[in-house]
């Protein structure tokens, strides 16, 4: 049986950059997402004119 | 980033990001399946394009190749100074208890005869401050003064620290670095040339051990580290780096210490320098070794905030773009910086786009095989060289075959989101990347 190289090495490539697209606006999503959900910090609450007012953190001695 | 009306909520921010993706995939599947709806001037201008993206590219290559060597030849030439100035350290710290200890202590290992280090806390919320106490006092001459103040951002930090020092030459670096004993002898010997106002460093990737990391120290050496050699021979770095950068005091403070109004503070601080007319070194052997992000989505934060960073400083500084204070390499400095973070990326996600069309509407795969070996020749090839200039392990070599294809590719699509959305004017937050205490 004889092996097409350029076909074959044309359809990895092919896939790699579609499947490699794919991937990176997945994980751009993934990323604001992820962003979306994560607590803020101090700074950020300050900056945004919200403080905290429930509690202050514990640490245990 | 403080812009003076109330933040969008994260779920409208989230849904006007959703919106942008969703515009821009819709926009490219209609673009490539109806190319006859543009007419032939649409074909014409794809094929243009393609062009112009190949010769670029290996234009670019080859003025950086070009440059780099001649910078390389010089620095050969140049002596260490016979007196060594005093240097003041700066190490501004924010949650970062898993290393800051290994940072504090590669300086105290400085082969260096002068110097002292002042360490500010950033109103950590873990034990980073306990750490960097633990340093506080005389080491042997070198005197480790520790502050704490109130959350308030690393430039701001920054400014507290370099307010407390005295030295006339200031390094200012990141907490999650690591400096090698010799980078400071290196370094400041370019500050013998009073025009020099400041000297970037080699940052180098520590965490080398998966596929992100590798593919990141190999970015290191031959994305960034090769076009700093580049601009030094034309002493028009446009980037100091956070991880470690040498300042002439007169020169830091000259342009109001480092401004908050931006996500990319060191950036912002270069560009400010060379508005003053300072010249901007490189220093290859002074080395500081950084934490990575080891995720993708960690690298993805990273790479968001270094695009919208960037974007917000050139707007700062777009006159610079049109004018120069006497040296002309500034504003080309500045061009490749757009050229670099706004038309490359769309140029490259475009071209990659255009050769699956061509392979699958036309069926022209030995098009698109050639086109890949031919930039998968270039790269190897780059990053060859790069990696012998810099003596790095040869081993990174490989991971070139990865780079254009699947890495850079992630990179731009980020850069390109990032650069859509600092132009539609979303908010943004700082956000924290997560240390894994590695280098």
């Amino acid at each position: 049986m004889r092996f097409d190289w350029v076909n074959i090495l044309a359809t990895v490539i092919f896939i790699s950059i579609v499947v490699t697209l794919i991937l990176a606006v997945a994980s751009y999503f993934a990323y604001k997402v992820r962003e979306a959900r994560r607590p803020k910090t101090a700074a950020e609450l300050r900056q945004e004119g919200e403080t905290k007012v429930f509690f202050s953190e514990y640490k245990p001695q | 980033m403080s812009t003076g009306k109330r933040p969008l909520r994260p779920a409208t921010q989230l849904l006007i990001s959703i919106a942008i993706i969703a515009l821009a995939v819709i926009a490219t599947i209609y673009l490539f399946r109806y190319p006859q709806k543009f007419g032939p001037f649409f074909i014409g201008a794809l094929v243009v394009t393609l062009a112009t993206f190949l010769l670029l590219l290996l234009l670019r290559h080859f003025v950086l190749i070009w440059f780099s060597y001649l910078h390389q030849r010089e620095l050969a030439q140049d002596e260490h100074p016979e007196i060594y100035p005093f240097v003041s350290i700066i190490v501004p710290a924010y949650n970062e208890e898993e290393v800051i200890r290994s940072s504090l202590s590669s300086l105290l290992e400085l082969r260096y005869p002068y110097y002292e280090i002042i360490a500010v806390d950033d109103g950590s919320t873990d034990a980073t401050y306990e750490r960097m106490k633990e340093f506080e006092g005389n080491h042997y001459g070198v005197k480790v003064s520790v502050f704490r103040k109130e959350n308030s951002g690393k430039a701001d930090t920054l400014n507290y620290g370099v307010r407390r020092s005295t030295a006339p030459i200031v390094v200012c670096m990141d907490s999650d670095s690591r400096l090698t004993p010799e980078a400071l002898r290196y370094a400041v010997r370019h500050f013998g040339d009073k025009t020099v106002g400041a000297v970037a460093g080699n940052v180098k990737v520590a965490n080398r051990h998966n596929i992100w990391t590798k593919l990141q120290a190999l970015e290191y050496i031959e994305g960034l580290n090769m076009v700093r050699k580049a601009q030094a021979f034309w002493r028009s770095v446009n980037v100091i780096p956070g991880p470690m950068g040498i300042f002439r005091r007169t020169a830091l403070l000259g342009t109001g210490g480092y401004d908050s109004d931006t996500f990319a503070e060191d950036f912002d601080m270069t560009v400010k320098i060379l508005a003053d007319g300072w010249k901007i070194h490189y220093e290859p052997k002074a080395v500081a070794f950084t934490e990575a992000p080891e995720v993708l989505l960690d690298l993805i934060k990273q790479r968001y905030r270094w695009s919208r960073g960037i974007l917000q400083a050139l707007r700062k500084q777009k006159h610079l773009l049109t004018r120069s204070s006497g040296n002309v390499t500034t504003p080309l400095s500045l061009w490749y910086m757009v050229f670099e973070g706004l038309v490359w990326p769309a140029m490259n996600i475009f071209a990659s786009l255009f050769f699956v069309w061509i392979a699958l509407i036309y069926g022209m795969t030995k098009l698109l095989v050639m086109w890949w070996l031919l930039l998968t020749i270039l790269d190897l090839l780059i990053a060859i060289h790069a990696i012998l200039m810099e003596k790095e392990d040869i081993g990174l070599a490989i991971y070139s075959v990865f780079y254009r294809m699947f890495y850079v590719l992630i990179i731009d699509v980020t850069k390109l989101f990032a650069t859509l959305e600092e132009l539609v004017g979303l908010d943004m937050s700082w956000g924290k990347l997560a240390r894994k205490g590695r280098i």
